[in-house]
């Protein structure tokens, strides 16, 4: 007897019993797809993360001001208390390393703009040339900020897509003249649309030369620095540079922060990777859950075909013969199953992203191979138990069950 | 040399904890193509005696010697193979897979043993219509009447070509007319030399085969041979 027969009479038994067939298709399929959707989620989740702190930009340096440290305690208590203004000298001073390939100081806040009579609440972001290089930002008309000193308080601004559709309507806002709060700039260009970052969109935002910011809010200090370094290597040789800068013209005080987003990024991938491996663990249980149902489909299956497998024996089945034929069908019905489970779970990933774009529900590959090489190894494991027992059982005692 | 010889069987079983002599100490010798009815009461062990005949069973001891060759030390898969070449069943309720067709039933055996797939349907075709069921090919059991079940069940046994035929109460379940259209073909079997042997409480029927054996508490109490063969 080849294989192919065994399939045959295998794939028989499955097609002509619709019943038992359909319950044990529905175990696998919900298992696999429960993997596949599971994994999907979590490696969403991680990429949704990954993405936000990539679109700040590549490689840097966080420089905010104030310490974040515990107050009080004798001789500490003196230095407390005060934060130091994180300046645009401060900035200039953090260009002068070879490493260093791009500063960006930033100063955000929020104002009212207003054009031929109409209003919008807007952020406004104070920033310099290498803003737009370091955030990824591209441009859809006109042009960004350009080099010069980061002192000047200029009058011009930089617009996102949304405020230039809502203000200027179809006609080209370059060169046009807004009032933004108190003062007027006069607009050199639009950013295209770069999607969301950190949660504030660069369609609504308004860009003004940082000592413009710093004036337009009445502020000192920077909100953030941000430094470039110019490679993932050199990154620890620049926020060493960054801090003892910035600490020697604070008169030796450390009294800012400095982060590397690859520390952040490194700590996200920990807890991410933590994260779908608990997933996986989820979808493994479902796995074997659907395989302990296949295992008691399979044994009633075996109890109500003991006429039959007393007959085969009868007309010259070895016992070997008859592990076959039950094991093969475990193996279709787990195979069927998986394929099943695959559609439905590429289909649900597929259906979550059409609704909730800003979540790539796609499965990692690892996991879909997983996930179906697993349901039918289960399936057919415990397919083993039940076809042994319809291999063992005594031809005599079978066939007279039957009547 | 004998078909089939049997050397002080005996076939005890445990129900409760109590032993059952179903067979005891039985003696027996059956030629190439004897037509042998096996008569008795319920409980006598007719079907323990076919069922040891047919390798399902083994023997508690003694010896069963099938065309020369001690059966006692073959094992599983030697068995099955004997059962699949050398013996034919016909079962009192048909044992047809009743999610298979009449052909594919007849199938069973011929794919079990490995014969090429274009083989068995010519193969069986051809029985089937000896048979009279060439319009019956793709119906399933539940769509055939009794007799014709039967006449499926008889050429599933015979598809091998077997030399040995034992039918268990072969018209039990069937009306008299297809009862005796199936004793006809099964009689038509043994007319061309294979030996049958059939089990039955129809007193018709064992008389008329060419051999007669009572059974009565496990023991062969007559064996009568007729001179009409």
């Amino acid at each position: 007897m080849n294989s192919r027969d065994i399939f045959r009479y295998s794939f028989q038994s499955i097609e002509r019993s619709a019943g038992r067939t359909s319950l044990m298709l529905l175990a696998m399929a919900i298992g696999v797809a429960a993997v596949i959707l599971l994994t999907g989620l979590g490696e969403a989740a991680r990429r949704y993360v990954t993405n936000e702190f990539v679109s700040l930009g590549t490689n840097l340096v966080i420089v905010m001001p104030g310490k974040s440290e515990t107050a009080g305690g004798a001789i500490n208590a003196s230095f407390t208390g005060s934060t130091r203004a994180l300046t645009i000298e401060d900035a200039i001073a953090t260009t002068r390393h070879a490493n260093v390939v791009g500063v960006a100081p930033l100063v955000v806040g929020a104002a009212t703009v207003q054009y031929s009579g109409l209003e919008r609440e807007v952020p406004v972001y104070g920033a310099t040339k290498d803003m737009l290089s370091i955030r990824k930002w591209r441009m859809a008309e006109g042009q960004f900020l350009s080099e010069s000193d980061w002192t000047l308080a200029t009058s011009i601004c930089v617009i996102g897509s949304t405020v230039s559709e809502e203000l200027f309507a179809n006609s080209s806002p370059i060169g046009q003249w807004l009032r933004v709060g108190e003062s007027r700039f006069r607009v050199i260009g639009v950013i295209g649309n770069t999607g969301t970052s950190m949660g504030v969109s660069t369609d609504e935002v308004v860009i003004v030369p940082v000592a413009s910011a710093m004036t337009l809010f009445n502020t000192d200090s920077l909100f953030r620095l941000l430094v470039e370094a110019n490679s993932r290597e050199s990154i620890d040789s620049v926020r060493l540079f960054v801090s003892n800068t910035i600490k020697a013209r604070h008169h030796g005080e450390e009294d800012v922060t400095v982060i590397t987003q690859d520390a952040v990024l490194a700590t996200f991938d920990d807890i991410f990777n933590v994260l779908t491996f608990a997933v996986a663990g989820i979808a493994a249980i479902s796995l074997a859950v659907a395989g302990v149902l296949i295992m008691n489909v399979m044994l009633v299956a075996v109890s109500q075909r003991t006429a039959e497998v007393g007959l085969l024996k009868a007309v010259g089945a070895a016992p070997r013969q008859i592990l076959a034929f039950f094991v093969a069908e475990a193996a279709l019905l787990s195979l069927f199953g998986s394929l099943i489970g695959l559609g439905v779970g590429l289909a649900g990933s597929w259906i979550a992203s059409r609704y909730f774009p800003s979540i790539d529900m796609r499965p990692p590959a690892w996991a879909v191979f997983a996930g179906v090489l697993v349901a039918i190894a289960t399936g057919i494991a415990f397919g083993i138990i039940p076809a042994q027992r319809a291999a063992k059982l005594n031809p005599v005692e079978a066939l007279a069950k039957a009547k | 040399m004998s078909q089939i010889e049997l050397r002080n069987v005996q076939r005890i079983f445990s129900v409760g904890g109590e032993e059952v002599h179903a067979l005891r100490d039985i003696d027996l010798k059956i030629g190439n193509g004897e037509y042998i009815s096996l008569m008795g009461p319920s409980g006598s062990g007719k079907s323990t005696l076919l069922n040891l005949l047919g390798l399902l069973d083994r023997p508690s001891s003694g010896n069963y010697l099938l065309d020369g060759r001690d059966t006692t030390t073959l094992n599983d898969v030697e068995q099955a193979q004997a059962r699949g070449g050398k013996i034919g069943f016909v079962f009192q309720s048909f044992h047809l897979v009743s999610r298979l067709t009449a052909r594919e039933n007849v199938e069973l055996p011929l794919m079990l043993s490995g014969i090429p797939i274009a083989q068995r349907k010519s193969r069986v075709a051809d029985l089937l219509a000896e048979m009279g069921l060439a319009d019956r090919l793709d119906h399933r059991p539940d769509q055939l009447s009794g007799g014709q079940r039967q006449r499926v069940a008889i050429a599933r046994a015979t598809v091998t070509e077997p030399e040995l035929i034992l039918a268990d109460e072969p018209t039990g379940n069937l009306d008299s007319k297809s009862g005796g259209e199936v004793i006809d073909i099964l009689e038509r079997l043994n007319a061309n030399g294979k030996t049958l042997i059939v089990v039955t409480h129809d007193l018709d029927v064992g008389d008329r085969a060419h051999r007669k054996l009572k059974m009565v508490d496990g023991l062969l109490a007559k064996d009568l041979r007729s001179n009409a063969a």
